[in-house]
């Protein structure tokens, strides 16, 4: 079920006031947002419902094991099961076809994988492997089977995040949410500001531009291949910040908090920056549970480097089975590594600005990889950015400029410039508010196309 | 400075309000939501409430911002729901599905003659279609040298021939010729008509279940009705058939649109082709394979759908469509 379509509204209608009225029934209602979402995630193919409650049950079972085990050995060994069978589940779901591939350009096996992907695997794949890992750390007291459940299950971020850590979520899912308590005032504008970025600005770029010159560079001018790729940064930007504000705005009308997910990244100075404001739920988890365990910078700069490739590395492959994604993410490591190695922490105004300017430049050098279905056709790209200019340009619209000057200018827009917008909407009377939001639907409606769009982080 | 928090109940009011404003303003678009669901349940409450709603909101002129927002963005038609299957040409003899008896023997006369198309003078190539049609295009796109050029990629999601309620291909097809001009047009639907339920049958007929002797005869008149209208406007077609699924659902309705997208290209062998992307992606026993060995290399070649193409089976099936043109063209 996508959020921006009449289905889920329906869905969401009946979900919420029951979800409310259940509140103080724990049990109850812990089987109402069980089962509402597994509706939401069976929508799209039930026998994947099984995988996921197959997921929760493995996990923590190993989970409770860890936690009442006293002997050291036995713990882990139970959380290298259980980080063995998550890992497991990645690995034949998502990358069993491409390590097969792989394998075979290099050796000719003959073999083929036909896994199909179960949506948003990787997302709830990792929330249980830091469920495991924190219990085993004792940071964690294992919960009930249903309340574990609902952490990995609850639908607002079952298929795209944010990634929540169990520390975050667990003790919300514990005590009833107080309903005279609800932000709902940062909720519609989170809900109406994803909409309009997913549906306005993210498809339009992706149809008007990008989807067209990424398929065939050389058929396009240099200018328009840097507008595809500019057009590329605010898209991803817009469609994946679009679905985490939607999302947080959903689990807080319902009374729950999630962590933020994206702080203006094409605002950062350096790419360390950068990694602190995009996708920030999946940062610190892999500085958590993988750059960290690696050593991360506390065994010298050789090792600091080789931890923070490895960690950019898998961080790149955790977004798709592709050789690709595993440059993109050697380019944000690389890149990293130098400003370690240099030092690289602008101050004054211009070393900002410079900063930002060559960050957000390397950042859209390395989308090129992450979009293109190719090398060969990241290289036909980056060729084409220098033997065509001067060609006519009839890409580079009006409506495309306005998108991708409004993708990266919001960015800059300072957020009490946001919350007084939030303050001026939220002393609106109930009938007013849902009026303007209204309008919002329909501007935003008649200005996205016709259908609905996948989210591109669903696939991830 | 922030709001102090406020009531679930005022929340719960104010999506509940907001859905019943939305649903006014958007009523149009509601409607035409419903409409071209599948038939069902779900079409039949969409529409018991859509439109009375409609009629509700035009009297009360709140379908009046939407409209004037749509004509400002050149999207008046955008609403309305035309489910005529419209052709100039009267309908063609009465001619069965099987191929004809003799092989066509055309080619080799035409070679001597085929129209040449350079770079100065290229063949327009126009591809449109249901969401199969956009790698393809894309594909052509790369591999077509600068004597073919592809006026356009026109891919419109769940759309296709027997639903010209959701998105009329029969008013679209003749005014892209006529704004583009293209010398072929490769087609890429079915993917999304192999269901029972056609819109736009003419009156008084009635149309059987998906592959029923009466679904194929209405499809085949689309099909037919297409190639003889774009013919009539000296624009050769190639039809794309879809590829072999996944799934064992489209395993069985993708051959009967396949059977006939074939059946009108051999019928009309001098002004369509029909390109078989169902064998050129299968395995060595017939079966569906995500991957195809290319150039020695495993290469993926569908989508985790199982439907889809990725861009290496799209470049593969725009060299077939190459092939099969430089038949008739040479360039």
């Amino acid at each position: 079920m996508l959020f921006p379509t009449t289905t889920f509204a329906i869905f969401f209608m009946i979900v919420l006031p029951v979800s409310w009225a259940l509140q103080r029934h724990r049990r109850a209602w812990m089987g109402w947002i069980l089962l509402a979402s597994y509706v939401f995630y069976g929508w799209w193919d039930w026998r994947f419902v099984f995988l996921l409650m197959a997921s929760t049950v493995v996990n923590h079972v190993l989970a409770v094991g860890i936690y009442q085990s006293t002997s050291v050995a036995a713990r882990k060994t139970l959380l290298a099961l259980a980080v063995g069978f998550d890992v497991g589940l990645l690995a034949y779901f998502k990358y069993s076809g491409f390590l097969v591939s792989s394998v075979d350009n290099l050796v000719g096996t003959s073999w083929v994988v036909d896994a199909a992907l179960p949506i948003g695997v990787s997302f709830y794949t990792f929330m249980a492997i830091s469920y495991v890992v924190d219990t085993y750390r004792g940071e964690v007291v294992p919960a009930s089977f249903a309340r574990f459940a609902v952490f990995q299950a609850f639908f607002p971020h079952l298929v795209a995040g944010p990634i929540v850590r169990a520390s975050e979520l667990m003790p919300q899912l514990e005590t009833p949410r107080d309903p005279r308590k609800v932000d709902n005032s940062r909720a519609f504008f989170l809900i109406v500001s994803g909409l309009f970025l997913k549906i306005v600005i993210a498809n339009h770029l992706a149809t008007h531009i990008v989807d067209e010159v990424f398929a065939a560079p050389n058929r396009y001018s240099s200018l328009e291949v840097l507008a595809a790729i500019y057009g590329y940064a605010v898209q991803i930007f817009a469609d994946f910040c679009g679905y985490t504000n939607i999302a947080i705005g959903i689990a807080l009308l319902l009374g729950f908090k999630f962590p933020q997910n994206f702080d203006s990244p094409y605002t950062a100075v350096s790419l360390q920056d950068f990694w602190r404001r995009w996708h920030m739920t999946l940062s610190r988890w892999l500085r958590d549970y993988l750059y960290i365990p690696l050593g991360g910078s506390r065994k010298g700069r050789t090792r600091t480097y080789a931890n923070v490739m490895i960690t950019m590395l898998l961080g790149g492959l955790w977004h798709g089975a592709a050789w690709t994604f595993v440059a993109w993410g050697a380019i944000h490591g690389i890149g990293l590594c130098v400003e370690r190695a240099i030092g690289w922490r602008p101050t004054s105004t211009a070393g900002v600005w410079l900063g930002r300017i060559l960050t957000f430049q390397i950042v859209c050098f390395a989308w090129i990889f992450f979009r293109a279905d190719s090398f060969a056709r990241a290289w036909q790209i980056i060729r084409r950015l220098f033997d065509a200019w001067g060609e006519p340009s009839p890409l580079i619209t009006t409506s495309v400029v306005l998108a991708i000057v409004f993708g990266i200018g919001v960015q800059y827009v300072r957020p009490s410039a946001l919350q007084w917008l939030e303050l001026r909407f939220g002393r609106l009377t109930t009938v007013l508010q849902a009026a303007s939001l209204a309008l919002c639907l329909l501007v935003i409606d008649a200005l996205g196309p016709q259908g609905v769009a996948p989210f591109i982080y669903f696939r991830f | 400075m922030r709001l102090p928090p406020q009531s679930a109940a005022r929340g719960i009011a104010v999506c509940l309000l907001t859905l019943i404003f939305a649903a006014f303003l958007n009523a149009k678009g509601m409607r035409k939501t419903a409409e071209i669901q599948q038939p069902g349940v779900q079409r039949s409450v969409g529409l018991a409430v859509a439109k009375p709603l409609v009629d509700v909101s035009s009297f009360l002129h709140l379908t009046a911002p939407r409209h004037g927002i749509q004509v400002a963005l050149g999207r008046q038609s955008w609403d309305d729901i035309d489910t005529q299957v419209r052709f100039t040409l009267p309908p063609a003899r009465q001619r069965t599905a099987t191929p004809p008896k003799a092989p066509v023997r055309a080619a080799p006369h035409h070679r001597a003659v085929l129209p040449r198309f350079t770079a100065a003078h290229p063949l327009r190539v126009w591809v449109a279609g249901d969401s199969l049609a956009e790698v393809p295009g894309q594909g052509l796109q790369r591999v077509a040298g600068p004597a073919v050029d592809i006026v356009g990629v026109e891919s419109r999601l769940s759309t296709g021939l027997a639903r010209p309620d959701l998105y009329n291909w029969f008013l679209r097809i003749p005014a892209a010729v006529r704004q583009l001009a293209p010398k072929v047009a490769v087609f890429s639907f079915g993917a999304d008509d192999a269901h029972d339920y056609l819109a736009g049958v003419p009156k008084g007929r009635t149309v059987g279940p998906l592959g029923s002797a009466s679904w194929d005869a209405e499809y085949q008149r689309r099909v037919e009705g297409v190639t003889r209208e774009l013919a009539a406007r000296r624009v050769y077609v190639v039809w794309l058939g879809l590829p072999i699924p996944a799934g064992s659902g489209f395993q069985h309705s993708f051959p009967i649109v396949n059977r006939i997208l074939g059946s009108v290209a051999k019928a009309n062998p001098r002004t369509s082709t029909y390109v078989d992307t169902w064998h050129m992606l299968d395995d060595a026993h017939g079966r569906y394979t995500p991957y195809l060995r290319e150039h020695g290399k495993l290469t993926l070649m569908r989508l985790p759908d199982g439907v889809h193409y990725t861009a290496s089976a799209g470049d593969l099936i725009a060299r077939q469509v190459l092939t099969q043109l430089r038949v008739r063209f040479a360039f």
